[in-house]
């Protein structure tokens, strides 16, 4: 009898694997470990074995019944997966296919460079406790000239070849430095803004000059700041824009918002000051103007230059922008052609 | 303007540095120096040589093998002039000579023959624009001599100086001006010998004879002053190499000695001055007038200008004679015969040249020394150095009788108060009084120190605008102490909070929406625009009121009054790219305003192509989630003929007769979406469904974007829903077939939406409509389900929309 239990389990053993589907599944199980199954037949002899012989083929009867239990619930759930990934195969998707490598026009979507560069510049004056401020594109002669020790008569107006409106008391604002005025108007000392905006200059149009282009203007004032005082700000200022500790001079330069007033420059970063086709030849690269408010400034502003000082700089964005892209033709950045928006593509 | 060191030798001893070396320091210090020239130092290495023999070249018909007598050996070169003669004295430049073009001469074989250097033609050597030949020197030239020594020619430095960067300093318009900096900037003395004892000196020439032109200035000109003095006997004639060598050098062409004389002496003192052939001057009288009337005058350029009536003018008895300032007329200058000259040194308002040569177009080296505020006390040190150098250069002449002059008023000296503290709290150093001192005296301030106190006389050339109050003196002191020793220093910071401005904040959630979101593109387009484009658009506002006084070109002559007409360019440009895209700005617009001229406009431009289906839908859903996302209580809504849309005019040709919607923000229409008119693309040469949306953000962009999120327990209870499908005719927007399930009085139904709509005629459609039914408090109960089914379904059809039947 135990003899005819093991060829049971043998034959079992050999014909599972080849069981391919849930009813032929359903009929295999019956076959062996069902009701009227072949070990039910087997377990229905065991009466006339001897009382030994019972205890040891009920007890290896009883442990087949449970391998077979075991190996048909294993063997039913590899059929059931066989069949749930032959349908998946069946239903395969070409998932090479992405809209990348489809023509379905335009697939990319960012913002523009200049707002990339001005938000970098922003959070960065944030972080030094800035305020961000914006002003209108369209001034008067006193918020962008009088105001900043440009009287009538000032020379310093022929620098800035001037867009004016026919009343020829309006015009578009030639700098930020607008910005100082606006600022003072509503901040009480001591106080730190800067303001990003475009500007404007009469100017004709070629690869590195445009007639609208992007300032950022930025004014501290407060008690005893001194020129060191700036030049550290703006060596810190620098160097986190670009990402590397820079060497950094002053020299004398002409703003009449400013006295004394400077053109900073870097040492350049290409050539570390040897000299290149970059700092034509110089080894330095005018970075920004700054300079110590004019006392007149402040005046005009209801601050007495006698308690406040401070300094203010300006810094054109467009160029910093073509700059850290190498953009060749400073006329794109307003172009509107999205042949140049992609490049600069969040996604 | 160029600065020959040459010529700054005459006044200040320069330290041994190389030229591009001083270039940095002056910069430094002082202004922007653009770039550093060597001039004639090629001159010291070309010499004289004769011409001795004459053969053909081997192997070439146009070169000639030129054998010539150096002094020191023979020769030979090869040569192709056509002008070579046994004989003949020419310039020859040996190897290793850098010539004026930066090409320095090697040993070169020319068609097979060795070449041992150069024959020079004039335009080779620098000297003047002539390739005819080689230079022919006169037979007495010495053979062997360089021809820096036979033609006196100097070594010099060129510094070109930035002009933008003197601008504030009429001081430097002059070589004077510049010794002093370089006097300062290099700690060596300054030589004076324009002092007060020279003038004094001059002034004894003056002599008791009537002088025989007098000058008066009229009352409300733009002159500041005028003098003048009368001279003899003098000669037309060439100036010495020297002074034609320093005109050459500074861009100024030399003409004769008395033209020579008066630009030299504008290089040199920086004050613009006329020679007249006093002959010229009819009547013996100069008169400073204004014009008076309209009218022309020829200047000595031979143009007529047209001037007005508020233009000054030096006249003589008969007429104008010069335009003051500016320039001088045809008739006034010296000829060849003149014999006796009247030299004229004047001050001039700046505002009024500034208004003038602008005006005229003409800006001369006089207006723009004018327009820079001159000193009035250089006056008379001008006329005397004219007249010293006249006298060197015309012994015989003599004066007739004494300066005249009118209206020539000298400002009495400017004194400012300087603390040391109040320096070295600017400047950040510690500084000893006596080290500001010597600065401020190197640079001719008169300092009295009274205790702490340095009571500061400013130099009168600088105090004609530059100087004012001590943050000038400090800049000096800064300048040439050394900016570059001042050591970087952090700032004691006050703790503050910044934030964003609520309109920055806005302006960054939209650009981030409409990338993430929006899939768009952002692009900035011109804030100024020109009628053509908005003749194009079909705008109604033509913004006359900004157009500019001095536009580039008509396409950019005014502020644009929409981002519409832009985007509507800009659609058209890329469309030539993409057969479908999406692209936005945030960008102005510009409106007129009777309170305060203009008024810039925030404006959000969105636009969405597509060559084939219509992005309507995916533009109106964009827009309706932005709204939300920036928390605005907005609607969508068709155009009511009662409001009008402050951002596009209701009869303007792009709208679409349907797909058109208002957005109104905080119950203001403030912007658009609509489906561009087939009609305005095809003006735009666009073929494809354009979408635009615009959003004018100006009046709420200051409101902080809040959050307005109201939580809700999730519900306890289970909820149910019913479905039910409604017929309506093909035209009934799914929307209103929805709105009559919104307007159901049932607290328990929390939300109905569309499931789907389909045709089902031609003239009928169905609508399914989905109810979702909820009690917080329990669960809802059949009876309670089966009528709340029945409401729905009699309010559907009360409306006009029966159930589907079958």
């Amino acid at each position: 009898m135990l003899q005819k239990l093991e060829e049971v389990k043998k034959e079992f053993d050999s014909e599972i694997d080849s069981v391919a589907s849930m009813p032929d599944m359903a009929q295999f199980k019956a076959d062996y470990i069902g009701k009227k199954g072949r070990l039910s037949a087997l377990m229905g002899g065991m009466r006339d074995l001897s009382v030994e012989d019972k205890k040891t083929f009920g007890a290896r009867a009883n442990e087949v019944k449970q391998e077979m239990i075991a190996a048909v619930e294993k063997r039913s759930q590899a059929i059931e997966l066989e069949a749930i990934n032959a349908k998946l195969e069946k239903n395969r998707q070409d998932i090479s296919w992405t809209d990348r490598i489809t023509d379905k026009g335009q697939q990319a979507a960012g913002l523009h460079p200049l707002t990339k560069v001005t938000r970098e510049l922003e959070d960065l004056f944030l972080s030094m406790g800035f305020d961000i401020l914006d002003g209108p594109h369209i001034e008067d002669e006193y918020h962008n000239f009088e105001a900043l020790n440009i009287p009538e008569s000032h020379p310093a107006r022929d620098m800035q070849d001037t867009f004016w409106f026919k009343d020829k008391k309006h015009l578009l604002r030639t700098h930020t430095s607008n910005l100082q005025i606006r600022g003072m108007e509503t901040h009480k000392p001591p106080f730190k803004f800067v303001g990003p905006g475009k500007v404007f200059r009469c100017e004709t149009l070629d690869a590195s000059h445009e007639a609208a282009f992007h300032q950022l203007e930025g004014m501290m004032v407060g008690r005893d700041i001194s020129v060191p005082h700036m030049i550290h700000f703006l060596r810190t200022l620098l160097s986190e824009i670009f990402k590397s500790e820079l060497k950094v001079r002053l020299r004398p330069g002409f703003f009449p918002f400013v006295e004394p007033g400077f053109e900073l420059d870097y040492e350049c970063l290409l050539c570390g000051g040897k000299g290149c086709s970059v700092c034509k030849q110089v080894g330095w690269v005018e970075a920004l103007g700054c300079g110590m408010v004019h006392p007149n400034v402040l005046r005009g502003g209801g601050i007495d230059p006698n308690e406040f000082n401070g300094f203010a700089f300006g810094l054109g964005i467009d160029r910093l922008t073509m700059m850290r892209y190498r953009i060749d033709d400073v006329r794109h950045l307003h172009s509107g052609n999205l042949q140049f928006s992609e490049q600069f593509r969040t996604y | 303007m160029k600065i020959s060191l040459d010529w700054i030798k005459d006044f200040v001893e320069l330290p041994e540095l190389s030229p591009q070396e001083m270039g940095v320091r002056f910069t430094l210090s002082t202004c922007e120096v653009e770039g550093v020239e060597e001039t004639n130092a090629h001159m010291e290495q070309v010499s004289v040589v004769e011409i001795t023999k004459i053969e053909a070249h081997p192997e070439a018909d146009k070169l000639r093998l030129v054998s010539f007598e150096t002094g020191s050996g023979e020769r030979r070169v090869v040569c192709g002039a056509p002008n070579v003669a046994p004989g003949m004295k020419v310039p020859f430049a040996p190897i290793g000579t850098t010539l004026p073009g930066g090409f320095t001469l090697e040993p070169k074989k020319i068609r097979g023959v060795m070449s041992e250097g150069m024959l020079c033609a004039e335009d080779e050597l620098g000297l003047s624009d002539d390739h005819a030949g080689l230079m022919e020197l006169p037979a007495d030239a010495p053979v062997g001599k360089s021809l820096a020594e036979y033609l006196e020619l100097k070594r010099d430095v060129l510094l070109d100086i930035d002009n933008k960067s003197i601008t504030h300093r009429p001081d430097l318009w002059g070589h004077y001006g510049m010794a002093r900096e370089f006097s300062a900037a290099f700690g060596k003395p300054l030589a004076k010998p324009f002092d007060e004892a020279w003038i004094e000196k001059m002034r004894g020439l003056y002599n008791d004879e009537t002088p025989p032109v007098s000058v008066t200035v009229d009352e409300g000109t733009a002159c500041l002053g005028f003098c003048g003095l009368s001279v003899d006997g003098v000669s037309i004639k060439s100036s010495p190499v020297w002074m034609q060598q320093r005109l050459t050098a500074c861009g100024m062409r030399p003409i004769n000695n008395i033209v020579d004389i008066s630009n030299y002496v504008m290089l040199e003192l920086g004050m613009p001055n006329h020679i007249f052939d006093r002959d010229t001057v009819r009547g013996g009288r100069i008169i400073v007038r204004d014009m008076g009337k309209d009218g022309t005058f020829t200047t000595l350029d031979e143009m007529e200008r047209k001037m007005i009536a508020a233009d000054t003018m030096v006249c003589d008895a008969e007429g104008p004679s010069s335009i003051g300032g500016i320039m001088g007329g045809l008739t006034s200058s010296v000829k060849d015969e003149t014999n006796r000259v009247f030299i004229e040194v004047a001050n001039w308002k700046p505002e009024r040249i500034r208004h003038t040569s602008t005006r005229l177009g003409l800006r001369t080296d006089a207006s723009q020394r004018y327009e820079k505020s001159l000193d009035s006390h250089q006056i008379e040190r001008t006329v005397l150095r004219i007249l010293e150098l006249l006298l060197e250069s015309c012994p015989e002449a003599k004066v007739v009788g004494s300066l005249v002059s009118d209206k020539v008023q000298l400002k009495p000296p400017l004194i400012i108060d300087l603390t040391l503290e109040r320096v070295n709290s600017i400047l950040g150093t510690t500084l000893e009084q006596s080290e500001v001192i010597r600065i401020l005296e190197s640079l001719e301030y008169k300092i009295d120190a009274q205790g702490d106190v340095m009571k500061v006389t400013v130099p009168s050339y600088r105090a004609t605008k530059d100087v004012e109050v001590d943050a000038d003196l400090i800049e000096d002191v800064g300048r040439i102490y050394g900016f570059d020793k001042l050591i970087p220093l952090a700032p004691h910071n006050e703790i503050t909070v910044t934030s964003l401005s609520p309109a920055k904040i806005m302006e960054r959630r939209i650009q981030d929406f409409m990338v993430l979101r929006g899939r768009a593109l952002e692009i900035y387009s011109y804030p100024l625009t020109g009628a053509r484009l908005l003749e194009q658009a079909d705008w109604s506002v033509m913004n006359e009121g900004l157009v500019l006084a001095n536009a580039l070109s008509p396409e950019t002559d005014r502020m644009r009054p929409s981002l519409v007409p832009s985007l509507l360019e800009k659609a058209s440009l890329n469309q030539k790219f993409h057969s479908k895209y999406r692209l936005f700005e945030l960008g102005r617009s510009y409106l007129e305003n009777e309170k305060n001229f203009s008024e810039d406009r925030h404006q959000l431009g969105i636009i969405y192509f597509d060559k084939n289906e219509s992005p309507f839908m995916d533009v109106l859903n964009l827009m309706g989630d932005l709204l939300e996302s920036l928390s605005l209580k907005a609607q969508i809504q068709p155009p009511n003929p009662k409001f009008a849309n402050p951002v596009v005019a209701s009869d303007w040709t792009g709208r679409h007769p349907h797909e058109f919607l208002d957005v109104r923000v905080m119950g203001k229409i403030c912007g658009f979406i609509g489906t561009i008119h087939p009609l305005m693309c095809s003006k735009f040469k666009i073929k494809g469904n354009l979408v635009m949306a615009v959003l004018d953000m100006t009046d709420f962009m200051d409101r902080p974007v809040k959050d307005k999120t109201k939580y809700k327990p999730l519900p306890k209870f289970p909820g149910a829903t019913f479905d039910c499908t409604v017929v309506a005719e093909t035209n009934t927007p799914a929307a209103d077939v929805l709105g009559v399930l919104k307007k159901v009085k049932l607290k328990e139904l929390e939300d109905v939406r569309i499931v789907d709509v389909y045709p089902l005629s031609e003239s009928q459609k169905t609508v399914t409509l989905r109810s979702w039914l909820l009690d917080r408090d329990k669960t809802l109960a059949p009876d309670f389900l089966k009528e709340a089914e029945n409401k729905i379904v009699a309010a559907l059809d009360k409306a006009g929309y029966p159930l589907k039947q079958g």
